[in-house]
């Protein structure tokens, strides 16, 4: 706090002790003997507390303290009266002295007449510092309100122009990528040729401009005049282009190409004017980065282990990449069926083509020539390759060798699937005897005895099928050899029949035989034969038990004879199949039954089949039933005995 | 009134386990062999939880469970995966997966601490 303090009084005696005990309390104390010295000493020095004599010759306490009340008015006066000069001292109050005190003088009553002086100081200063700092921050507010207005506006302006950009930028290929990088300092310039506003880039480059002169951030070219863009585009009403360098925030120079552009208002008057400046050096920069992409997609393009090539809508080659080359004869506008399959004509299912219909990615596997006449089997990928409208002008072909990869995958799908397949099924199975068990033990603890029941059925069913998986697998697993032998066909037939019979009769089937007269005697393995047929005729009874059309189903097993061949007809009109269900039906390991199939079962009946030198056939339809149609030579032909005979 | 759980598995004995294990533990079953017929069954029964196997004749569990998350009433039926296949992939937010053969004990474990 400011301590001084000027003492004025006639008397040198009170001047001298009073001046000695208010410095040793820390005061300054300069003192006066009369009311003129005072206010020349007061108006030089300034300070804050003024004691003063009421009775002085000349001007006296109370010209005085209206003199320095009249000066400052923050400074307090305490007088000094003597006795009697109530009056006097009571005047004194009216002119806003702070207090007085009497002669002679008490040191407390001074000291609490100093301290109030103080404390009014004091709180005049926090006042005045409050009243300060409010009329602050009603300035900041309102400004950062005004600026934030300006902001919503110009930020429109901002953010539609750069959208624009965006979009222009986005029709060049490629360009949407470097937009976002591209370094362009944004700024909106009045008529007064102030930045009102400024983009982020512009702020963090070139420093927060906003209030300052459009023309300020550009460097003072030595000779001609610069001619500020912003200007020259409100003198002219006309967009700039023009070259120019602008100072960084942090002391360099860059070089830039300014546009402007005006913005007018209703009236038609250029209003804002904006200016957009690239930085070429950046620019430069991201010239050569696109370059070394561009590269790089180069080096991808010719070293990725695939054939790539591009091709047009009359699958030309336009493109290839060097491992294409190396393999395959390509020449300008050869074509691709041509290069890759040494066709005349377009191949049927070409993945390109789709492309070129849907827009979409296809995939194909095809086996094509090389130039030295190998064949590949290669996975064909497509991609569409469009222009800057959109349409698709190109497909990029990416063809995978998997050649060895296929070989291999013959070699390892069956055992694969096999291992695969039936750890499945025998998960199943365990889950199917858990229950059982379950259910056995629990029903023989609560002491019920239909649960005991279901679970010994429930047993039954899963044994069962576990010996028709073990017979499968055990079947699969080692090729058998077909113990040939002449059987009666009738008897054979009526054998498989009374096996199957009372199954199917079991689930409400009706089952209808139907076999040829004086079918004679065939060569045949009887043991898998029959195999093979129940487990057709166990299809068909599934294939019935599962349809639940409400029909009375039948199962037909036909027997007869042509010249050549015994023709085994097994009939349903259950469920029936899909085409996709009949085409992989005898595909190892294929079962439309879920956890109860093996996907064994017709695998191996057409292996039997074809080991005696039948045929199978099927037709079916989803709802409506199936039909298979087994037909075996009366006489096995040599070369199965022969090739039946190798072991496996 | 105690949990209803769905079972749908084309497995009759399996069905049938599962359906004494549940009921034993005092829950409510239904079931289904099929997916198609899962799916009705859920509609007509909306069980608390769904136990569902994973390859059936017809339509697989992966098919009905996209069917189920569809319906805005059922998509939030938890489900516990029991099958003989590794399908972690095919069923995403499935609670559990538990592979057959399978722990009674460990299942109902399951089950509880997904509706108690």
């Amino acid at each position: 706090m400011d301590k001084k303090l000027l003492l004025v009084d006639d008397e040198e005696g009170i001047r001298k002790v009073l001046g000695i005990s208010l410095s040793d309390s820390g005061y300054t104390v300069f003192t006066a003997e009369n009311g003129e010295d005072a206010l020349k000493i007061f108006l030089e020095e300034t300070p804050s507390i003024v004691l003063t004599d009421i009775k002085m010759p000349g001007m006296d306490g109370i010209e005085l303290l209206q003199k320095i009340k009249h000066a400052n008015p923050d400074t307090e006066v305490i007088m000094i009266t003597g006795h009697g000069d109530m009056d006097l001292a009571i005047k004194s109050l009216k002119y806003q002295a702070i207090d007085f005190v009497t002669k002679p003088i008490n040191d407390d009553v001074l000291e609490i007449a100093l301290n109030r002086a103080h404390d009014k100081i004091r709180m005049r200063q926090q006042l005045r510092e409050y009243t300060e700092n409010l009329e602050e921050l009603v300035r900041q507010k309102s400004a950062k309100l005004i600026e934030v207005e300006r902001q919503v506006a110009v930020g429109q302006a901002v953010e539609g122009l750069s959208s624009a950009l965006r979009d222009i930028a986005g029709d060049l290929e490629g360009g949407l990528t470097y937009f976002n990088e591209m370094p362009c300092f944004v700024s909106i310039h009045n008529s007064k040729l102030k930045i009102v506003a400024v983009n982020p880039l512009y702020r963090e480059r070139l420093g927060d401009k906003v209030g300052h002169r459009s023309w300020e951030v550009y460097a003072a070219k030595t000779g001609a005049r610069f001619r500020c863009p912003a200007e020259q585009t409100f003198k002219t009403g006309k967009g700039q282009r023009t070259k120019a360098t602008v100072k960084t925030s942090d002391g360099d120079k860059a070089p830039v190409i300014v546009h402007t552009a005006p913005i007018r208002n209703q009236d038609g008057d250029v209003e804002l004017v904006v200016e957009i400046s690239a930085d070429i050096t950046e620019v430069k920069r991201l010239r050569a980065e696109l370059h070394r992409t561009q590269q790089r997609y180069q080096q991808l393009f010719d070293e990725v282990p695939c054939y790539i090539s591009v091709q047009d809508r009359e699958f030309r080659l336009t493109d290839a990449n060097r491992r294409f080359k190396e393999d395959f004869d390509i020449e300008n506008g050869a074509f691709c069926y041509g290069v890759y399959k040494h066709r005349d004509e377009p191949c049927p299912n070409c993945p390109v083509a789709k492309t070129f219909e849907d827009g979409q990615s296809h995939q194909a596997e095809m086996v094509v020539t090389s130039k030295t006449g190998e064949q590949y089997n290669v996975l064909i990928w497509t991609a569409p390759l469009r222009n800057t409208a959109g349409e698709i002008t190109h497909v990029m072909e990416m063809s995978t060798n998997i050649t060895q990869i296929r070989e291999l995958q013959d070699n390892l799908a069956s055992l694969g699937l096999k291992i695969s397949s039936i750890s499945h099924g025998i998960k199943s199975l365990l889950a199917g005897l858990d229950g059982g068990i379950y259910l056995l033990d629990t029903g023989l603890k609560k002491d019920k005895p239909e649960r005991i029941i279901e679970g010994w059925e429930g047993l039954k069913t899963v044994l069962s099928r576990i010996r028709k998986m073990v017979h499968d697998i055990l079947f699969f697993a080692k090729e058998r050899e077909i113990k040939w032998e002449r059987v009666d066909i009738l008897n054979f037939a009526d054998d498989v029949a009374a096996t199957v019979e009372p199954k199917i009769k079991a689930k409400g089937i009706e089952f209808v035989c139907n076999f040829g007269t004086a079918l004679g005697a065939c060569e045949i393995d009887a043991g898998v034969m029959r195999l093979a047929l129940i487990n057709i005729l166990e299809n068909a009874l599934d294939a019935c038990v599962e349809d639940e059309a409400s029909k009375s189903h039948t199962i037909a097993f036909d027997v007869h004879q042509n010249e050549k061949q015994i023709v085994f007809e097994i009939i349903d009109n259950g469920i029936g199949m899909d085409r996709e269900t009949r085409e992989s039906l005898f595909t190892l390991f294929f079962s439309s039954k879920g956890n109860k199939g093996t996907g064994l079962g017709l695998f191996i009946a057409d292996k039997i089949i074809d080991q005696h030198g039948g045929k199978i056939s099927v037709e079916s339809k989803p709802g409506q039933g199936s039909s298979f149609k087994i037909a075996i030579p009366k006489r096995i032909p040599e070369s199965a005995k022969a090739t039946s005979e190798k072991p496996a | 009134m105690s949990k209803k759980i769905l079972i749908i598995d084309d497995d009759p004995v399996v069905v049938k386990y599962l359906e004494a294990v549940f009921g034993d533990n005092g829950y409510a079953t239904c079931s289904a062999t099929s997916s198609m017929e899962g799916l009705d069954v859920v509609k007509a029964e909306k069980p608390d939880l769904i136990c569902l196997d994973l390859q059936m004749p017809g339509e697989w569990g992966p098919r009905f469970y996209r069917k189920l998350r569809k319906d805005k009433e059922l998509k939030d039926i938890p489900v516990i995966v029991v099958s003989g296949i590794d399908g972690d992939h095919a069923i995403k937010d499935a609670v559990a997966f538990v592979k057959k053969p399978f722990d009674p004990e460990k299942l109902i474990g399951l089950v509880k601490m997904t509706i108690g």
